[in-house]
């Protein structure tokens, strides 16, 4: 690669400012990057990041077979370093990365149209050790942990796969915050188990959900002390029509804010009877499915005419996480991309015993 | 320059085989024509009218018609197997979304390296992705067909309409002895 004319030799460059301004140019010379800057990732650095993990540096943790793609831990590990992760960060990026590949949809999810975002929800005492936002502003910005760990994914996809946009990538318009979705479950101001013991894993341990999602929507409910206003509020906002994609239902879930989790738990309701309330109530009329032009398909089954119809796939189907600030009742609807619900499972994170033992502690 | 930092789109060494497009027919009379077609709304429809004019103006002799069950990747191995055993000529189609054309033209490419002449037809709305894949898949400049997006929200009529106008196009992928010779 030839320096631009207009670029003097960062070897030439006695301040190591301009040497790194240099580096960052070549980065983005070399199309690796997702817009904005991203960090040198070199051989010490890729091997401090591979001393977090147990995995092996070639263990392949992502295909595309329809791309001839493969990608390994270590290239994995220099897009994290990228992204601007520490090293301790590495194992939930890893974590996160497996979740995503649980779910059904992924495959198709990196190349479509809708352009969908991973959601990644951290849970266990990692979120206190790598400062993981769980309160105010949990969606961002702000935290490294939560940008960088979110930014990893899209670098990991991008170079990884080679899939970028306006070429494999082909988003109609994408959606704010596609690569930066990271949030710990705010646990402490939860009223109930963590979202990770949903997905399977011990309450304690350090765990990773994830799911694609099209959008987030704002719920604000301030006024009342009944649940089920503030559930019927929810309910509202599930059962728009425009995330209708047909073929049955759409998909929904909610990051809570710890007023309206806070509302349920005083009142008694389990995350269970929230699910189903929603899923009883997240209904259209099917002449309103039908007057936005939806109207096909099962909506139209004979059998059914005249009863509401459901939005949600099913009640254990709405995902509900608490997360953000005690400091006013509003919510954030969140929609899974396509027909996949989260695919209900959580990843242990894998921390390295020996990088266990040398952090004394404190990082795993 | 520069030569510490790590290149990270540099993986696991499983690049494209070589490629070339099969021989091409003189005519598809008295030839089975074969019918990939994916979930996309109205692929299978469309592909059927084609089956159909073939068969009535252009003298093939059978239609052989299966469809993939996942719009991402290529079609498993016992479809395309199917295809490339039952089929003298594939058409593929209808690549009409982000990760549908591009694996619409990998299905193209991987019947083509099984010695069965194809034609992909994809909308016009998605010639990047389908390009990006040719290129994934070691055949840059690969050849397909491209018809004007939508397809998904064309009734009966209207699908019949766009398998007549693309008839020529693909009567000729299939057949043209020049686009075999350039590959």
């Amino acid at each position: 690669m030839t320096a631009p004319a207009d670029r003097a030799d960062p070897a030439d460059a006695a301040d190591p400012a301009e040497q790194a301004k240099a580096v960052i140019e070549y980065c983005y010379e070399q199309g690796w990057t997702d817009g904005l800057p991203v960090v040198p990732a070199t051989r010490p650095g890729v091997e401090a990041f591979l001393a977090t993990t147990q995995r092996s540096d070639d263990e392949i943790i992502g295909s595309a077979p329809h791309l001839g793609r493969s990608i390994t831990v270590a290239q994995a590990a220099a897009n994290a370093i990228m992204a601007g992760c520490k090293p301790e960060y590495f194992p939930v990026v890893l974590a996160a990365w497996q979740a995503l590949n649980l779910e059904r949809s992924v495959r198709g999810g990196w190349q479509s149209t809708s352009g969908p975002a991973p959601l990644i929800v951290v849970n266990g005492p990692v979120r206190q050790r790598l400062d993981i936002n769980c309160e105010g502003g949990v969606f961002g910005p702000g935290f490294r942990a939560n940008a960088t760990i979110a930014r990893a994914i899209g670098l990991i996809v991008r170079n990884g796969y080679g899939i970028r946009p306006h070429e494999l990538e082909q988003a109609t318009q994408g959606l704010p915050g596609r690569w930066s979705l990271c949030l710990g479950e705010n646990e402490e101001a939860s009223p109930w188990e963590p979202l990770s013991s949903v997905g399977g894993v011990e309450p304690g341990v350090d765990a990773v959900s994830a799911v694609l999602i099209r959008t987030c929507e704002y719920v604000d409910n301030r006024g009342t002390d009944s649940p089920e206003a503030v559930l019927t509020d929810f309910a509202d906002t599930l059962a728009r029509i425009g995330a209708y994609l047909g073929g049955g239902h759409s998909s929904g879930g909610i990051v809570l804010g710890p007023e309206h989790a806070q509302l349920f738990g005083r009142h008694g309701w389990s995350r269970a009877n929230v699910q189903e309330y929603l899923f009883d109530h997240a209904v259209r009329e099917r002449g309103d499915m039908t007057a936005a032009g939806k109207g096909d398909g099962p909506v139209a089954d004979p059998a059914a005419a005249g009863t509401p119809f459901r939005m949600m796939p099913s009640a254990k189907d709405i995902p509900l996480i608490v997360a953000g600030a005690a400091n006013a009742a509003m919510s954030m609807v969140f929609r899974p991309f396509g027909w996949s619900p989260w695919s209900g499972r959580s990843v242990p994170v894998d921390w390295a015993p020996a990088f266990r033992e040398a952090t004394g502690g404190d990082l795993a | 320059m520069f030569d510490s930092i790590i290149d990270p789109t540099i993986g696991p060494a499983d690049g494209p085989g070589p490629f070339s497009l099969s021989a091409r027919p003189d005519s598809l009379s008295g030839l089975r024509i074969g019918l990939l077609a994916n979930t996309k709304r109205n692929a299978e429809q469309f592909l059927n009218e084609v089956g159909k004019i073939l068969t009535e103006q252009y003298g093939a002799s059978a239609v052989v018609a299966r469809k993939k069950p996942d719009i991402t990747s290529t079609a498993p191995e016992p479809i395309l197997d199917d295809l490339a055993a039952g089929s003298d000529v594939v058409v593929v189609g209808v690549g009409d979304c982000g990760s549908c054309s591009a694996s619409a033209v990998a299905d193209g490419i991987v019947l083509e390296q099984a010695g069965v002449p194809a034609v992909v037809v994809a909308t016009d709305a998605f010639v990047a992705s389908a390009d990006a894949m040719a290129r994934v898949r070691g055949v840059p400049g690969y050849k397909y067909l491209t018809v004007p997006h939508p397809m998904a929200n064309l009734t009966g009529d209207g699908v019949r309409d766009k398998a007549e106008a693309a008839i020529a196009g693909i009567v000729g992928m299939l057949t043209s002895q020049a686009m075999a010779a350039s590959a």
